[in-house]
């Protein structure tokens, strides 16, 4: 989750959003360097002594601007499309997990070995205990393996969502009639917070996304105890 | 009417062709009123980057104004320092220095950006006192402390961000 007042993005959770880290750094780069360039020029402009302003043509300084942006735009789509094709990769999942939105809740259903099923409700703010995060605690929490191959399918029961887990890099339009498909592995334990991205009516603000890794033997006691519940 | 438009549009065209192609300096030579190349009316200016306007500053000469002008066509070392003064008047408004000169425009607009940024602070503050519901209680301070230490437990942002600055064998912020 975010700290107070943070400017920046989470640390990473998954090896995709480790890249896409790398590529930020990278675009942001070129981008103060191009704005740094511009807003130069405009004080040099702005302040200059010189009066002639009318000439017309020049040849070379027309070449290198139109080669340079098109050398700078290379420079941004080669890395770009890494990470796009990196992140459609097909990568064997050990679980697959349906996330289903509704107005104003996200359900889980992990159908692999049985049928377990339940709903993810955001705790109310007066029933907050202290030290909970307001705005983003559920009263369950979608429990995954640590370092294991995930896929989610997501899709909606009424209105457009959206699951998104920042530290995770991951976001998927849930959409009612159709099932999006995205996939992501935890590089550490941890709990991981998200909150639903498509205005979906009034509560759209308070259906938020809990993702809990933990080790293989805690998820498996998990996932019993939850089936003995329901 | 077509064919009217027609006439008119060759004779402009023919007009811009001869501005084209005569040369600028003849042109600039017998300053009086020139032709401009976008066709608009021709108009006085006073501006630092354009030295010579399209018509002179002064369009009706009174008499003595016109003799002073058959006098320049003489030679000029028999005008006198006044006379130059006058012609250079009577040609344009403002000379550099005076079309140069600061304002004090600077300080009414400085004066207004404040004036509009206080009256914004005081909308801000009557909102915060009158209209703005109480915080929920997990702003307090001791709900914050605990959401922290919550958070640091948890490891929140390990590698960089959040936890990362926090020493967990001493158990402070390094």
């Amino acid at each position: 989750m975010a700290h107070p007042s943070q400017l920046g993005f989470q640390d990473a959770a998954s090896p995709i959003m480790e890249e896409l880290l790398h590529f930020h750094d990278h675009a942001l780069m070129i981008v103060f360097l191009i704005s740094t360039l511009v807003l130069y020029i405009i004080v040099a402009m702005v302040t200059t002594k010189l009066t002639n302003k009318f000439i017309l043509d020049s040849q070379e300084i027309e070449i290198i601007w139109t080669l340079l942006p098109a050398i700078i735009l290379i420079l941004i789509a080669l890395p770009s499309l890494r990470i796009l094709y990196l992140m459609d990769e097909i990568n064997d999942p050990h679980l697959t997990i349906k996330a289903m939105g509704h107005q104003w809740y996200w359900s889980y259903e992990y159908t692999d070995y049985e049928d377990l099923g339940f709903d993810s409700y955001m705790i109310p703010t007066q029933d907050l205990t202290p030290g909970q995060f307001r705005l983003l605690e559920t009263d369950h929490r979608m429990v995954i393996p640590v370092e294991s191959p995930i896929r989610v399918l997501v899709s909606a029961e009424d209105v457009l969502h959206s699951w998104a887990v920042p530290s995770l890099g991951v976001k998927m339009d849930a959409v009612p009639g159709r099932l999006n498909q995205t996939a992501f592995i935890t590089s550490r334990p941890g709990v991981f917070y998200g909150q639903c991205s498509e205005i979906c009516g009034a509560n759209h603000s308070f259906m938020p996304i809990v993702v809990e890794a933990v080790p293989l033997e805690y998820f498996e006691n998990w996932s019993f105890l939850m089936l003995q519940d329901a | 009417m077509l064919r009217q438009t027609a006439v008119h549009m060759r004779g402009l065209l023919a007009r811009r062709a001869s501005a084209a192609v005569t040369s600028s300096s003849v042109r600039m030579a017998s300053h009086e009123v020139s032709e401009t190349v976008d066709m608009s009316r021709p108009m006085y200016y006073d501006r630092v980057d354009v030295p010579l306007p399209d018509k002179p500053y002064k369009d009706l000469l009174t008499d003595a104004d016109k003799t002073l002008k058959q006098k320049e066509k003489g030679p000029w070392s028999q005008l006198s320092k006044e006379e130059k003064i006058a012609l250079y008047r009577l040609m344009f408004h403002q000379t550099y220095p005076e079309m140069k000169q600061k304002t004090s425009e600077w300080k009414t607009v400085l004066g207004g950006i404040f004036f509009f940024l206080g009256f914004t602070g005081l909308v801000v503050w009557w909102q915060r006192i009158y209209v703005y519901p109480p915080l929920p209680k997990t702003f307090e301070g001791d709900s914050q402390a605990m959401q922290l230490k919550r958070m640091l437990d948890m490891r929140v942002n390990p590698v960089q961000g959040f936890s990362a600055k926090w020493d967990y064998e001493k158990g402070q912020w390094k």
